[in-house]
């Protein structure tokens, strides 16, 4: 008791900033009622947070480490404990996360054999998602003219919509996109043949 | 031309020109009760609910609430959270992106998309006391 109290004094006489290393994260949990916490991602890599505030800039590069959002303190790691009391809610209502497939194109709309065996993939991912919204985004390589490349990018999209449609695939918004040469996976000069760049790339959200 | 100028003006008093605008994201899932508001239509959220650029989302106690938007950028609110994406452009054939959101009260788990990949510099949460910039990661929220 007496403890909580001398930390609850400490923490109004320095303005939440606690210099004993040992009790670092307490600065969070006892005082910053505004916080940023950096969580590691699926993949098992960790991006950055920066942190702009009114008392100054931080940045987080260590998952699970937190630092309050007026930028008053340095990054200090988060309990466990206090991570679930705070966003436990937050974090179980993250939705399932979006997968991305690349189909690609032998000649003009016609599929490679390892591509049309995704298709199966596709259907199963969409069906047990929820307000499933998909985008089916149409590209080419630098083969021929531009107009020309609009047009088969969007025969390509055209037809893998018609495809996943035809098996039945379960979807509340579906949308064409279509970015022809225009954004290539593998940079090329014009009028270069790269069957990487013949895509169809299917986002389920 | 002269009816032209009629649709453009009867569109423009019915205010369909907002309504036209395609969502930006769906809701995903739902515990207890939220609101999806946009230009000062409150509707209440359910699992498939459009959001719009503008749109602000608010929860209520022990009240959760789950949206994709459409870079993939994964956002759930906790209970009694304000949550709004005041600008968000993705186009990534004009290589336009933005991604400007504001949350001002509650908790919030965000994982970034594809707009904090290609422009890292163009995604920001904006709190009461100081601003996030995103670099490629998942992270949480809490203002109070």
């Amino acid at each position: 008791m007496r403890f909580s109290t001398q930390i609850l004094f400490s923490c109004k006489a320095l303005g939440c900033r606690i210099f004993i290393a040992g009790v670092a994260y307490l600065m969070i949990a006892g005082c910053a009622s505004s916080y940023v916490v950096l969580l590691e991602n699926q993949d098992g890599t960790t991006g950055k947070v920066i942190i702009k505030g009114q008392k100054g800039e931080q940045v987080l590069s260590i998952a699970n480490q937190g630092a309050p959002l007026d930028g008053s303190a340095p990054a200090a790691p988060v309990s466990k404990d206090k991570l679930n009391k705070d966003f436990s809610a937050a974090i179980a209502a993250q939705p399932r996360l979006p997968v991305s497939y690349l189909l690609y194109f032998r000649k003009d709309v016609l599929l490679t054999r390892e591509s049309e065996a995704l298709i199966p993939k596709i259907i199963a991912e969409a069906a047990d998602r929820q307000a499933v919204d998909i985008s089916v985004i149409g590209h080419t390589d630098t083969m021929s003219t531009i107009k020309l490349n609009e047009r088969l990018s969007q025969q390509r999209a055209a037809k893998i919509i018609a495809l996943l449609k035809k098996k039945g695939i379960n979807f509340h918004a579906i949308t064409l996109e279509s970015h022809s040469e225009r954004n290539l996976l593998i940079l090329t000069p014009d009028n270069t043949y790269e069957p990487r760049n013949r895509r169809v790339e299917v986002l389920i959200r | 031309m002269f009816r032209v100028i009629l649709i453009c003006s009867m569109l423009l008093t019915t205010g369909v020109w907002a309504g036209e605008l395609p969502p930006i994201g769906y809701v995903k899932n739902i515990t207890g009760e939220a609101t999806v508001t946009t230009k000062g239509d409150i509707i209440r959220a359910k699992v498939s609910t459009p959001v719009y650029q503008s749109s602000v989302l608010n929860t209520r106690a022990q009240s959760s609430m789950g949206i994709i938007l459409k870079d993939a950028t994964v956002i759930s609110l906790g209970p009694e959270t304000e949550f709004a994406i005041d600008e968000y452009a993705y186009v990534p054939a004009k290589n336009k992106f933005k991604l400007g959101s504001r949350i001002t009260k509650g908790s919030l788990n965000y994982v970034s998309g594809i707009i904090a990949k290609l422009q890292p510099d163009a995604v920001t949460v904006t709190t009461p006391s100081g601003t996030i910039g995103v670099r490629g990661t998942k992270f949480v929220v809490k203002v109070e």
